[in-house]
């Protein structure tokens, strides 16, 4: 390097162009600025140019093997995998010319020849990339005439506690393999044998069980690798896709809710990379599961030692006379409002506001620690350790005792003796199934508490609510990076069952303020309004995810 | 010609240094280490020698050398040597190996000198277990006396040569294959590019040469690029050449010639393969082992074996393995035959190979069974000419389809005989029903 000082010159050199940081590609003829970065097959969907693809994925090392994204490239003889051609300035890319077109459909042909073609009981079908790609770009008539492959003992195998692996259907893409070895770090699966005899397994017959077993699942875009628990259970083109966050832990993953007539039938991941961009942890997709179990199916109150059922207007006219009565007598402090990490910020803001009114300084959330949870986002781990996707939510709407009032911990411990206990939500902890800690609760004249399954504290309420589930109601949720990311409902909860909200929002204007046309938006824009972390929070950015399917190799473009 | 490659093979213990030592070896080594040679002045000598690449690819040695990055970044560069000979009617590499392992030592330092290699690795078939035998005690003599190790001959220059033995795949002899074999892993080739001279080897700039190429080098060295040019039939296709003939003929085996020696004379010289067995007709030649479009005997008059004599057959040379097939051989069971190889060996990564090597296996096997119908002839073309010319990350799958595009084109009648009439056409089986 040259240590002379700089000397200002005769003529001032012309000022340099500002570097690029855009390629431009032609797809087809039509030019556009691409992102350096990016792969051809990523710069095509920007193009508006589907190049069919099995073994590309964005997150995962390029391995040029399927053979489907074959292309012309301008100045190169032979035909080109798309995934495998490194951008570069002014590269003139044909996807449509006849060398194109007889070459993919030689792929297809290649990769159906021994695939059994029997779509209708394949768990796949629908959202099957081979299928798709054989209606798009295949013809329709094979000439393999021979015996198809049979893998025997390695079709329709329980490769772990979620993944069912049937070789038979597996078109050797490598995604599931590289997602173990380049997402997961855990390695289980790998290649068997080779030439046509190639077959994806797990080492040793070692069980492929880490944490995001079922993202093996995901990438597969076939029917070879299949999760358990959806296997078989609907047709995937009878479920509704509805954008949700997963109520696992503070992570909060952007999921798609699948269901059909108010049952929930899976979790998938939702594209959102700066939280967990393709993936989803085992923990978390399986609480699909517990989202169709209830229990509370009626609004009830306790009269002397019976449980009788009651209209929940009824129930909740009962509770703000219970909270009324501590007004006169007690004060203030005689109430308590403990609101929950499994409850939107709508919720919690309104439970809040409801103490607020009350002049109530006795309020809390608390959550139960979990073990960690990591899931990789595009970029770094996020790691969660709460149990209930919005602590943080719940904190940031005030629920934590206000000046001279007390928290739950006092609560428990005796050190404050509140006579009506409103508990937003029955699952709030696992305080609520332990005998010791709800006789603590118990010791208020009147516990209330709205809940979705019976447990030790619904048992020992005065009044039970029935409570919606996460996928029956919408809101938002504050994740541990502090992101507010929106969930949508994805079916009405079957009457009397109410989402929390419209209790509390029962129960505020039994007390005398807010308004019967609220709505969680309305309370959104509350929150927007008043609580300063939030401020100038719209709804419509919130939105952080894209919808996923299965497989997703229509990724971008399409749903 | 004076014999280059093979002038010790034959001689009492040619596989020790002593005798190595004492038929001039080594000093090449001596005299380009003592300050004889800078090493792009080796570089400049062997392109000027046009050294094409024996392995098969005919490329030449000296141009891919310089292809190597002048700024490494601090990464080393590895010589690989490609010792994996498993083309089908190759065994000139093993010859080589087993009776004068110094030969390839002293290429393989030349080499590594000229690269600046500090490490380099034989990648040796694994069912080559005497050669890695030899290969590690010729290496035990080199370190012993001084030519491999820390500062060889007091010079600056240190290398150490491993020998590291495949597990027996045929795609391991494919160059990015080679390299994921020798990380580890599994013998499947690479995209390209990078091509290995930019990354390679534990993603560091590499460099795969075949061991004839490298013995080779050893004599441009020794006698000079002018020399090597003066043999054979023209620059472009110059130096000695070993020929591997095997078939139906009087005395297959390894023989070296100038390159360029005409097909005829390796099959009919008496100093080659002496002629047919018994006395039969040609009726096809495979002048460059299985992955060769095969020729007719039409095509051997006037068929100089180099690079560019046997392209402009439309075959070619390959790895100089000249298999010689007689009218009593039925072309569809060659073509069988040679098509279960290419299916048994295909990595599996690449779609068109995977599927198709077996499926034109089952073809095959269906016609020459007597179970074939006749558009299954051009079923099988079809099939052919749509798993090459880029539809794979490697040539395996443009290696696999000449057997049988080749055999289809040039022996037509053949398979519709067997279609029609459910036996061979000639041979031994002639006339029989090949069916159940």
């Amino acid at each position: 390097m040259s240590s002379t000082p700089n000397t200002p010159s005769t003529a001032p050199p012309p000022p340099a162009p500002p570097p690029k940081d855009t390629f431009t590609v032609s797809f087809d003829g039509k030019a556009i600025e691409v992102p350096k970065n990016v792969n051809l097959i990523d710069a095509a969907k920007l193009a508006g140019v589907d190049i069919p693809h099995f073994c590309y994925h964005p997150r995962l090392s390029v391995v040029g093997q399927c053979r489907m994204c074959l292309v012309e490239i301008e100045g190169m003889p032979k035909i080109q995998a798309a995934c495998t051609v490194p951008l570069k300035d002014g590269l003139s890319v044909k996807t449509t010319t006849e060398k194109v077109r007889s070459a993919r459909a030689a792929t297809m042909e290649f990769l159906l020849i021994n695939h059994p073609l029997d779509c209708p009981i394949c768990d796949q079908a629908g959202e099957c990339a081979l299928q798709d790609n054989s209606f798009g770009y295949g013809n329709q008539l094979s000439r393999f005439d021979e015996t198809k492959r049979q893998y025997p003992t390695f079709d329709r195998t329980m490769i772990g506690p979620h993944v069912v692996a049937d070789m038979t259907r597996c078109i050797q893409c490598t995604r599931c393999i590289r997602f173990t070895q380049e997402i997961a770090g855990t390695s289980e699966l790998t290649f068997l044998d080779r030439g046509g005899r190639t077959l994806v397994w797990t080492h040793d017959g070692q069980p492929l069980a880490n944490d995001w077993s079922g993202c093996a699942a995901d990438v597969c875009p076939v029917g070879a690798l299949t999760t358990r628990e959806f296997r078989f259970r609907s047709r995937v083109w009878y479920l509704q896709k509805t954008p949700s966050v997963c109520p696992g832990c503070n992570v909060g993953c952007n999921v798609s809710i699948e269901s059909k007539d108010g049952v929930v039938y899976r979790f998938l991941p939702r594209l959102n990379p700066p939280v967990n961009d393709y993936w989803l942890c085992d923990y978390g997709r399986f609480l699909s599961e517990p989202l169709n179990d209830r229990d509370v199916l009626k609004a009830t109150v306790r009269e002397g030692s019976a449980v009788r059922e009651t209209t929940v207007p009824a129930a909740v006219d009962r509770i703000a006379r219970e909270i009324r009565s501590t007004l006169g007598g007690k004060g203030p402090g005689a109430a308590f409002f403990l609101g929950s990490a499994h409850l939107s910020n709508e919720e919690n803001f309104l439970l809040r506001k409801i103490a607020d009114h009350v002049g109530s300084s006795n309020r809390d959330a608390i959550v139960d620690r979990s073990r960690p949870r990591r899931i990789k986002s595009k970029t770094v781990w996020v790691e969660g350790d709460h149990a209930g996707a919005n602590f943080r939510g719940a904190k940031d709407m005030g629920l934590f005792p206000g000046a001279g009032g007390h928290g739950l911990d006092a609560v428990l411990a005796g050190k404050a003796s509140p006579e009506v206990i409103v508990i937003a939500d029955a699952a709030f902890s696992a305080i609520a199934d332990d005998p010791e800690k709800v006789a603590a609760l118990r010791r208020a004249r009147f516990l209330a508490v709205a809940a979705r399954n019976a447990n030790a504290l619904t048992r020992a309420a005065d009044v039970v609510l029935p409570a919606a589930s996460l996928a029956e109601k919408e809101g938002t949720f504050t994740n541990v990076q502090g992101r507010v990311q929106k969930f949508d409902r994805a079916f009405l909860p079957k009457p009397p069952i109410r989402a929390a909200w419209e209790h509390l929002l029962l129960l505020a204007l039994a007390l005398g303020f807010g308004d019967r046309s609220w709505t969680p938006h309305d309370l959104l824009r509350q929150i927007a309004a008043e609580v300063p972390d939030y401020a100038g929070i719209k709804e419509e950015e919130l939105e952080g995810g894209r919808l996923l399917k299965k497989g997703d190799f229509a990724w971008a473009g399409r749903p | 010609m004076e014999k280059v490659l093979t002038a010790r093979i034959g001689k009492k213990d040619s596989r020790s240094i002593d005798t190595y030592l004492a038929d001039g070896g080594y000093a090449g080594v001596k005299r380009v280490l003592t300050g004889g040679m800078t090493p792009e002045q080796v570089i400049e000598e062997v392109k000027k020698a046009n050294v094409r690449g024996r392995g098969g690819a005919g490329f030449s040695a000296g141009v891919k050398w310089s292809f190597l990055p002048k700024d490494t970044k601090g990464k080393p560069i590895y010589l690989l040597c490609n010792a994996d000979e498993s083309e089908p009617g190759t065994f000139k590499d093993r010859l080589l190996m087993e009776n004068d392992p110094h030969q390839l030592i002293e290429g393989m330092i030349l080499a590594s000198y000229a690269i600046k290699c500090r490490n380099a690795y034989i990648y040796i078939r694994g069912e080559f277990y005497d050669g890695a035998r030899i290969l590690d005690k010729a290496l035990e003599e080199a370190h012993a006396k001084g030519y491999l190790g820390e500062k060889i001959l007091g010079s600056g220059f240190s290398l150490d040569i491993t020998v590291h033995r495949g597990a027996g795949a045929y795609i391991c002899g494919e160059e990015t294959g080679l390299i994921e074999s020798i990380e580890g892993k599994r013998g499947q080739p690479r995209i390209k590019p990078p091509f290995p001279a930019v990354s390679g080897a534990f993603a560091a700039p590499t460099i795969v040469n075949n061991v004839e190429t490298l013995c080779c080098v050893k004599h441009v060295i020794d006698r000079g690029a002018e020399w090597f040019l003066k043999i054979g039939r023209n620059e472009k296709n110059a130096g000695p050449k070993l020929y591997c003939i095997s078939g139906h003929v009087n005395r297959p085996g390894v023989y070296e010639a100038a390159m360029g020696l005409p097909l005829k004379d390796l099959i009919f010289g008496a100093d080659y393969a002496q002629g047919m067995k018994g006395g039969k007709k040609i009726k096809a030649v495979i002048p460059g082992g299985a992955s060769a479009p095969m020729l007719t005997a039409a095509d051997i008059d006037d068929c100089p074996l180099d690079f560019d004599g046997v392209a402009a057959k439309g075959s070619m040379l390959g790895s100089a393995a000249i298999v010689v097939i007689n009218e009593d051989a039925c072309i569809v069971d060659v073509a069988k035959n040679l098509s279960k190889f290419f299916s048994h060996e295909s990595c599996g990564q690449c779609t068109p190979c995977r599927e198709g090597t077996p499926w034109l296996y089952k073809v095959l096997t269906r016609i020459e069974a007597g179970e074939g119908r006749m558009e299954d002839i051009d079923l099988l073309s079809r099939i052919c000419n749509q798993m090459a010319n880029g539809m794979t990350i490697c040539v395996f799958a443009d290696a696999a389809i000449a057997p049988p595009l080749s055999s289809v084109t040039k022996f037509r009648a053949e398979y519709e005989h067997h279609v029609t009439h459910k036996r061979c056409m000639v041979g031994a089986r002639a006339g029989e029903l090949v069916t159940a």
